[in-house]
């Protein structure tokens, strides 16, 4: 299913460079740039001057699919040509584009006096999973922080789910399903009244009930892991009912 | 001799017998039963030249080490030194076996011997005597290029002299290890130790979580779980403690309480299937082949331990509803409950005798363990440990005749020893979190 959006994300991008490209080339060039050249060559300036251009592309390194405006500026020039699949251009002016490969732009500024260049070369990385997960780690590790997806307690030695829990459940999955670049890691705890080996299954037990209730839900299987530490990691250490509670329970926490 | 000091004396003797003339509760007791009758005594080790500060540490230490060794060892009733002649014992022919044949000691063996230590090394001269027949049982000299080495020179002579005196029923355990998990400082690494708990060496540094350790029938090898950090699962490992170390595939994130089979050739664990919601003993050859599934039951099954031939299998399950001790082949057959007091049992170990299955056990509506013993043809049960604190993780030196297990007795989780009928504890752990102890088999020949 994710295969499938990345191809279709691949394509979007080459159409759009088709559309940007060929309107460029449609458009004429600004009569301004046209117009000037007798001021130019004015009988006042007989002799010939060099032009000079200047071109710049920000940002100069893209994600294949983003966009970066190609800006120049020229003096001088009776013409100005952009290589690189762009054309011919105005003295001055700025671009959208949107290429799919790394593009050196190299604009060729013409004049009475000779002629100038400029390059700039705009970089184009692929469109990173790890950069697109990194957001989706983020924003589920701060639903987390923010308590928007809440562990859920257990009675002692059980691992049923209660009404309750099954509500938080509920809320929890469509958090994880808003992020599916993020895998969760559903841990499971008990207090410190077992055995560590009894509870060791036991933690087990209860992370797998709730990511089966997670499942069951709507979750993806691949954004889910279950894992017990047993009693290693209590949320609370004293040794009553009041801590113990607290420490019978699944959690969920970000794969990194 | 005046009245009054003959009168104390006789108070003395009395109050020294008096452990060992009561009688234990009739059906516990540590088996193979104690020999009595034999009296030992142990002359302090001295300095066969001169006495320099070097030499005076190492016999302080050394016999120390060799007294605690086989006071501990239980097989011998060992007389106050404040009893011993005053003459300093360096060779046989220092001793007049009259003066140790006296009332107040009446000894039938004698240990004593010498030691010289210097920049190159210790040598130490060990002799164990016949009181009444005068006659050498033991003559060892040891010689160690370093005197740290002082302790273990000890056990061996500890080892040899229970091996003599016990008509070959116990190699002796001084020169046995345990092996344990320790959280020191943020992470819980696995240890081993000498059985009295000194000498702690490393076996694992990986920041993670490191669980339940066993020895390999060969003690070369420890079997432990670990949870790396970072990750999301808990791995089998097999550690050589020569180095070097085999992860063991396992299907799930969840894998515990690995233990070797006592001939060798196969590990029990408890591990959880893909697609099954519970842990089920397995079993696999050492070297990773063959895994098995051998109780196959939609309960939590965990805790494994073999019986002495291999054949059997104890393990804590709570197919009930609460975690009992069960038993079954080691093929998965014949699967039939052991204890049902309710409660929650855990941590079972078979006794290397194959008799007996220590274990611990929370009773109902409470939340401290204890340790018990049950005898397996009868389903008997005793009580091992008792007063404050949970007691939990029991297992069995080589010999049968003592217990390691962990204790919070002192506010923290601490590991202790004691003799298999519940008496002669020791701690032998203090900084940290320790527990999961598991003893060693014998390291050394006799």
């Amino acid at each position: 299913m994710n295969r499938g959006f990345l191809v279709t994300v691949r394509f979007v991008p080459c159409v759009l460079l088709v559309l940007a490209v060929g309107s460029c080339q449609k458009k004429p060039p600004p009569a301004v740039a046209v117009d000037d050249t007798p001021r130019v060559a004015a009988p006042a300036k007989p002799e010939a001057v060099m032009p000079t251009i200047e071109i710049t592309a920000a940002p100069s390194t893209i994600e294949r699919g983003s966009q970066t405006t190609l800006s120049w500026k020229s003096t001088d020039a009776t013409s100005v040509l952009i290589d690189g699949g762009v054309g011919n251009v105005a003295e001055t002016g700025s671009l959208v584009l949107s290429p799919t490969e790394s593009t050196t732009y190299t604009a060729i500024a013409r004049g009475s006096g000779g002629s100038a260049r400029d390059s700039t070369r705009v970089t184009v990385v692929p469109k990173s999973v790890a950069k697109l997960a990194v957001t989706d780690i983020e924003a589920l590790q701060r639903a987390i922080d923010d308590g928007r997806v809440r562990p859920i307690f257990f009675d002692y030695d059980r691992a049923l789910l209660s009404p309750k829990s099954k509500q938080v459940l509920e809320e929890n999955a469509r958090w994880i399903k808003r992020f599916p670049a993020a895998t969760v890691i559903v841990e499971g705890h008990c207090d410190e009244r077992g055995s560590e080996e009894y509870n060791l299954a036991l933690g087990d037990r209860r992370a797998q009930a709730t990511r089966d209730y997670l499942l069951d839900a709507g979750v993806s299987p691949t954004q889910l892991e279950a894992l017990s530490f047993g009693e290693e990691r209590p949320f609370e250490s004293c040794h009553d009912e009041t801590c113990w509670s607290k420490n019978r329970r699944a959690h969920f926490a970000v794969k990194r | 001799m005046p009245p009054a000091i003959l009168v104390f004396a006789i108070v003395l003797i009395l109050m020294l017998a008096a452990p060992t003339g009561m009688a234990q509760p009739s059906d516990v007791r540590i088996y193979p039963k104690a020999r009595e009758s034999t009296r030992l005594a142990v002359a302090d080790f001295v300095a066969r030249t001169a006495v320099t500060p070097r030499t005076r540490t190492a016999a302080k230490v050394f016999n120390d080490v060799l007294w605690k060794d086989l006071k501990f060892s239980a097989f011998f009733e060992m007389p106050s030194k404040s009893f011993y002649p005053l003459k300093p014992l360096r060779s046989p022919q220092d001793v007049s076996f009259d003066h140790w044949q006296a009332p107040t000691l009446d000894v039938d063996f004698l240990a004593f011997g010498n030691l010289h230590v210097d920049a190159a090394g210790a040598m130490i001269e060990g002799y164990l005597y016949d009181v009444k027949t005068r006659q050498q049982v033991l003559g060892k000299r040891y010689s160690v290029a370093d005197a740290t080495l002082i302790r273990r020179v000890a056990h061996q002579l500890a080892d040899q002299i229970v091996y003599q005196l016990s008509a070959g029923t116990s190699q002796g355990v001084a020169s046995t290890q345990i092996t344990y998990s320790s959280l020191k400082s943020g992470s819980k690494e696995i240890y081993t130790m000498d059985y009295d708990g000194s000498n702690v060496r490393t076996v694992t540094a990986n920041q993670g979580i490191n669980k339940f350790p066993d020895w390999s029938g060969d003690n070369s090898k420890l079997a432990f779980v670990t949870i790396l950090p970072g990750s999301a699962r808990w791995q089998f490992w097999i550690q050589s403690l020569q180095g070097g170390r085999n992860v063991i595939p396992t299907p799930t994130s969840y894998v515990s309480s690995p233990a070797f089979s006592p001939d060798g050739g196969r590990i029990a664990y408890s591990a959880r299937g893909r697609g099954h919601s519970n842990a089920d003993i397995y079993v696999r050859n050492t070297d990773g082949s063959g895994d098995i599934n051998i109780s196959h039951h939609p309960a939590i099954d965990t805790s494994p331990t073999w019986s002495p031939s291999s054949r059997q299998i104890a393990f804590i399950s709570d197919r009930t509803g609460r975690p009992q001790l069960w038993l079954m082949d080691a093929d998965g057959s014949d699967v039939r409950q052991l204890v049902s007091e309710g409660g929650h049992c855990d941590s079972p170990s078979w006794a290397p005798d194959g008799r007996h299955i220590i274990y611990s056990w929370q009773a109902p509506k409470r939340w401290k363990h204890d340790v018990y013993i049950v005898e397996v043809a009868s389903g008997k049960i005793f009580q091992l440990t008792s007063g404050t604190g949970s007691n939990e993780h029991p297992d069995w030196s080589p010999d049968g005749r003592h217990i390691v297990f962990q204790s919070t007795r002192t506010g923290s989780k601490q590991l202790f020893i004691m003799n298999a009928d519940g008496k002669s504890r020791r701690q032998i752990t203090a900084y940290g979190i320790n527990e999961s102890p598991a003893w060693s088999g014998y390291l050394t020949r006799p």
